[in-house]
């Protein structure tokens, strides 16, 4: 007997113990030739053998359980232990793409605009000289025209120099009280390391009753824009001129690269300029037919906000479709 | 505009100011600093005379001059050819640190000792004036032997420079910019120094007469003067050098320096310029011009107002000369001129900007700084043709202004900025000014204009912000809808691999023809591109997506997969949004999984790429209209039957024009891709069973018309169908096996085998009739 115990104590696999299990309790085991053995026993002995034999089977029974219990979690462990890789081997990239930092920031500043209920509209980028400069107060011999340099067709259309034709338009077709953006592409003849004859504008405009809009309500708005785009900065308005507004105003944030000290980037200042803003010119109503109303408008330009935002050095950059700059924003 | 402080203190008093207090008051009344740089003249550079200069004994170029500099008399050796005894000089002495570095130290110059350096202007940091020593003058404060230099205001100014709005005519002139300042500080402006007028000798009238028969909307104010040479002092060859200007001759100069000092426009015309008719006096005739520019006339055209002075007219010798102060207003120069386009000289810039209508002003100021500094004799009296001008009055309440501004701002606080600013208040009372504009703000019209200014003024940094109060309404506008739908087909198309790319809208002309694209009509071209490479609006994103694809391939990329969202043009200039991709090279990274072999980007992949992004469609072969495609890779792409686009591999040629390897692109019409509500179809609750076909067809027909065949049979359990293998052996000869998967499927119950025989038969009988297809 004591053989067996020795034998399950040291069975080393699953399959081995079975076949003890069967050695000692199947039809032909040990334990049924003990018994067997009983019946030519005394009488007065065959209950004391019963008895022993009981015992030893009820300490068998719970050894091979305890032992296979064992074997199982041993085998299991071995196994997995042979499944081992090297999961270093397996740091993955994403095969992701993405989305153009100047067109994930125009939707940023869309998202913020949509969000404080203003509605968004667009228009087409071939437009004429009436909705891009005469009904915003830029007649023909206007000075500031220079400041824009146009791209013209055969036909005297010409390339959309600003999203402002969608603020004439929208206002064309629709009454009073009115709060929109119009993002989108704008040209201008100049190519040079700081232009590229196309880059994306961003420009706002909200109107009411007369005496409603206030410069310190433009304020308002834009500072609380500006520190949603560009986080803890500080915000400064400059006065300046538009002819489309008045009075007007560029903006200024605190340099996002040197905290104000002033660097390269903000030629020394301290201050970066990033936006163009002022209460309507009246001019401007007039064209479009609107009679006692008062209001503000903005614009700003979409690659300088990613630039600045992203820290991108070189605008021509963003139109060249180099993965080595598109792959550090997924 | 550049502007100094010393230079504008003649006209305002700023000695309390710091220049970085200056340029903070200059970037809050809207004139903004673009650029500031101070001058410092280093210590031990001071004030000396020399007594005596002599030529060098060893060489020729050298002068060994005795210099007075105050406290003791030095020899000191000077190559400069300007160097004479009796002029005053800056002197650096021993112990001085030059801006350059240099140590100035006891030497010897080819054998005679040398104590210090008599310095040129760019020597101890000022700009570069005429060549050799700067010889000094009492124009920058009196000269007193070895006083330091950097005790010289003039000499240590700071100059900002100014980058002004269109509208700002008025700021064009030091003394403009002073005029502003003075609102800002609320100090008055200097008064102009006046010249002597009583020992004139003769009056103007004797030598010339101004005639004119015509009614001309400008001033014309002349005087006449005996000129004599010029010198002109120091400190305004400095300030000219500061501004980088430097006119042909002194008189030049002068002129130039007045009407910067002062923006009135000054023009000097030679004597015999009127001398119409031999010994009679000169005459001048003010009248149009063949463009209908007021010009003044000679013998022949001297000049044409507030645009430009005819070369021969201009005074450059000694005797008699004409001086012309002009004001002509800007917005009626700026209309003749783009009316009737003509050439422009320098002044333009000033006059259609707006210079100074206070002619004698700029006369007066002339006059003086030339009596100062020439013998010039100048006539008593003055000639002048003066049109009436009309009285711009502009009416504003209070509570006007301070509901623009959004803040209540007091009375007085308004009347001071106003008064400050040079504007005539007219019966103000209670809460109303009457407002009279002087004639130099002519960018001042209307209400807002004035609002404007005390915005200017008061400083928007002081006005509190205000949240403005709006009643809610549905803003939610087509448009937006439309935004949000590309930035989700834009999000698709990242998610799935590609890289948004953003390209111009232009592109050359030649180029895409020759590829087979056509361009926008030639009459409605564009007039004026900006390069020849950008000669025409774009009708498709593929070429600029091609040309990015190549780009990256030179920067050593094997896999290019971008994307372009974009609007092309058609042939009527009709603008259209687009979606394009390109794949090219790499299918996938290289990786452990392709044992950093990956292989190259094929149609069916990219198809399937594709479709993860625009959802299903259908390829159907199609021969592309332009050149850029395989001839036997192309498709069109069909979405509910629709035609929305086009799909191919790139043609070898084009792929090697471009250093491409297989390239794979794709060109959709957005407007075709919907991105509806989904509605949820009935699907059967019974399980689905799945059999396999294999056909065997020639190598020519074309899935899509097998697709045809079966989809017209109509079988009811037949929910889908796909190929899933495609095999040809050398013993098929020109057949194909191709294998179908599909999915047969009851809505009432579990489909027995029997069912699913039925089904199968009825799909391989409409193949056999259909097409003469045969089971493998
Ligand atoms: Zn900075």
């Amino acid at each position: 007997m004591e053989e067996w115990y020795k034998a399950i104590e040291e069975a080393s696999s699953v399959e081995s113990l079975e076949s003890i299990r069967v050695s000692v309790f199947g039809k032909k085991g040990i334990l049924a030739a003990e018994f067997a053995k009983m019946k030519t026993a005394a009488n007065e002995e065959k209950a004391k053998i019963a008895k022993d034999l009981n015992i030893h089977k009820g300490k068998m029974t719970s050894l091979l359980a305890e032992r296979k219990m064992t074997l199982q979690t041993l085998e299991l462990r071995a196994r997995m232990e042979a499944e081992k890789i090297d999961v270093s081997l397996f740091s993955s990239r994403s095969e992701k793409g993405a989305v153009h930092p100047v067109m994930d920031t125009m939707d940023k500043i869309v998202d913020y605009f949509a969000s404080m209920n203003f509605s968004v509209q667009t228009g087409p980028m071939i437009e004429d000289d009436f909705h891009n400069f005469e009904a915003l107060n830029l007649p023909k011999y206007h000075p500031a025209r220079d400041m824009q340099d146009t791209f013209y067709f055969k036909d005297e259309m010409l390339l959309r120099t600003h999203t402002s034709p969608v603020q004439i338009r929208t206002m064309l077709h629709t009454k009073p009280p009115i709060r929109m953006i119009a993002p989108g592409s704008v040209f201008r003849r100049d190519y040079d390391i700081t232009h590229t004859p196309m880059f994306h504008q961003v420009e706002g405009l909200l109107v009411d009753k007369e005496g409603e809009v206030s410069f310190a309500n433009l304020k308002y708005i834009l500072e609380d824009f500006l520190k949603y785009m560009f986080g803890d900065i500080e915000v400064r308005f400059r006065p300046s001129f538009f002819p489309f507004t008045e009075p007007s105003a560029e903006v200024d944030i605190s340099c996002v690269f040197c905290k104000g000290e002033g660097c390269r980037v903000c030629s020394k200042t301290g201050w970066l300029e990033v936006l163009g803003c002022g209460i309507v010119d009246p001019n401007v109503f007039k064209a479009v037919g609107y009679k006692d109303v008062s209001g503000y408008a903005f614009g700003l330009g979409v690659e300088r906000f990613a630039m600045l935002i992203h820290q991108i050095g070189d605008l021509r950059s963003l139109f060249e479709g180099d993965v080595r700059l598109l792959e550090q924003f997924r | 505009m550049i502007v100094t402080k010393n230079w504008l203190n003649e006209w305002i008093d700023l000695s309390d100011v710091n220049i970085a207090d200056l340029e903070k008051t200059f970037n809050a009344i809207g004139l903004e600093v673009d650029r500031s740089v101070t001058y410092t003249i280093p210590k031990k550079i001071i004030v000396g005379e020399v007594l005596e200069c002599e030529k060098h004994p060893d060489a020729d170029k050298l002068n060994v001059c005795k210099v007075d500099i105050g406290s003791s008399i030095r020899q000191i050796v000077c190559g400069a050819a300007n160097v004479r005894a009796g002029i005053k000089v800056a002197v650096a002495v021993l112990g001085a640190k030059m801006p350059s570095g240099m140590d100035i130290k006891p030497v010897k110059l080819r054998g005679v000792d040398s104590e210090g350096m008599i310095c040129s202007s760019s020597e101890i940091g000022l700009p570069d004036l005429e060549k050799g020593i700067m010889v000094l003058d009492e124009s920058i404060g009196t000269l007193k032997l070895g006083r330091e230099l950097s005790e010289y205001p003039s000499l240590n100014d700071s100059l900002i420079e100014l980058e002004l709005t269109a509208n700002r005519g008025d700021c064009l002139s030091i003394r403009g910019v002073a005029r502003d300042l003075s609102a800002s500080y609320n100090r008055p402006i200097r008064d102009c120094k006046e010249s002597e007028e009583e020992d004139r000798n003769m009056g103007i009238g004797r030598v010339l007469q101004l005639k004119s028969d015509e009614s001309l909307d400008l001033s014309l104010r002349y005087r006449a003067i005996d000129f004599k040479s010029v010198e002109l002092p120091l400190v305004v060859r400095l300030r000219l050098a500061m501004i980088e200007e430097k006119k042909s001759s002194e008189l030049e100069d002068l002129l130039f320096y007045a009407t910067y000092n002062t923006g009135v426009v000054l023009h000097a015309y030679n004597g015999s310029t009127f001398n119409v008719n031999a010994d009679e006096k000169a005459v001048a005739t003010i009248k149009t011009d063949e463009k209908n520019f007021p010009s003044v006339f000679g013998a022949k055209k001297a000049s044409v107002v507030g645009v430009k002075q005819m070369k021969e007219s201009k005074a450059e010798e000694e005797g008699l000369l004409f001086l012309e102060a002009s004001y002509i207003a800007p917005d009626i120069i700026s209309k003749k001129n783009h009316e009737n386009r003509t050439e422009v000289g320098d002044i333009f810039y000033r006059t259609s900007r707006g210079s100074e209508p206070d002619l004698n002003l700029g006369l007066r100021y002339f006059l003086h700084l030339l009596e100062s500094h020439s013998i010039s004799k100048i006539y008593g009296g003055s000639l002048e043709l003066h049109s009436p001008v009309d009285e711009t009055i502009i009416s504003i309440s209070l509570s006007e202004i301070n509901a623009m501004i959004g803040m209540d701002i007091e009375k007085k606080v308004v009347t001071q900025i106003l008064k400050g600013l040079g504007f005539d208040l007219r019966q103000s009372q209670s809460d109303n000014f009457n407002i009279s504009v002087p004639q130099y703000r002519h960018d001042i019209s209307h209400k807002q204009d004035i609002v404007e200014e005390v915005v200017r003024l008061v400083g928007i940094d002081n006005i509190k912000s205000k949240a403005f109060v709006f009643s809610e309404k549905n803003r939610k506008s087509d448009d937006y809808s439309e935004y949000l739908r590309r930035k989700a087909f834009r999000h698709a198309s990242a998610d799935n691999g590609f890289y948004e790319s953003v390209h111009f809208v232009f592109n050359e002309r030649i180029t895409l023809e020759k590829h087979g694209f056509t361009c926008i009509d030639q009459d409605k071209e564009l007039l004026n591109p900006i390069t020849n490479t950008f000669d025409t609006l774009r009708p498709t994103l593929l070429m600029g997506l091609l040309e990015a694809a190549s780009r990256n391939v030179k920067f050593g990329r094997k896999q290019v997969k971008l994307f372009e969202l974009g609007s092309v043009f058609s042939t009527q200039r009709d603008e259209s949004l687009k979606l394009g991709f390109i794949q090219s090279g790499d299918l996938d990274s290289d990786t452990l999984l392709n044992a950093g072999k990956p292989a190259s980007i094929g149609f069916e992949q990219f198809s399937q790429r594709i479709s993860n992004v625009i959802g299903d469609f259908k390829l159907v072969a199609y021969e592309s209209t332009h050149k850029l495609a395989h001839p036997y890779q192309c498709a069109q792409v069909i979405i509910n039957g629709a035609v929305v686009g086009e799909m191919f591999k790139l043609h070898p040629d084009v792929a090697n024009a471009f250093d491409l390897r297989d390239t794979m692109m794709c060109e959709i019409d957005f407007s075709a891709l919907k991105s509806d509500l989904k509605v949820a179809k009935e699907y059967s609750k019974y399980q689905a069973s799945f059999r396999d076909l294999s056909l065997v067809i020639h190598q020519d027909l074309k899935y899509s018309e097998i697709e045809k065949i079966i989809e017209a049979a109509k079988t009811q359990e037949l929910i889908r169908f796909y190929p899933v293998d495609r095999y040809q052996d050398e013993a098929m000869g020109e057949n194909v096996s191709l294998t179908l998967r599909f999915v047969l499927q009851s809505h009432s119950k579990t489909l027995e085998e029997e069912d699913i025989t039925n089904a199968m038969d009825s799909i391989l009988g409409a193949c056999e009739t259909e097409l003469g297809l045969s089971l493998r």
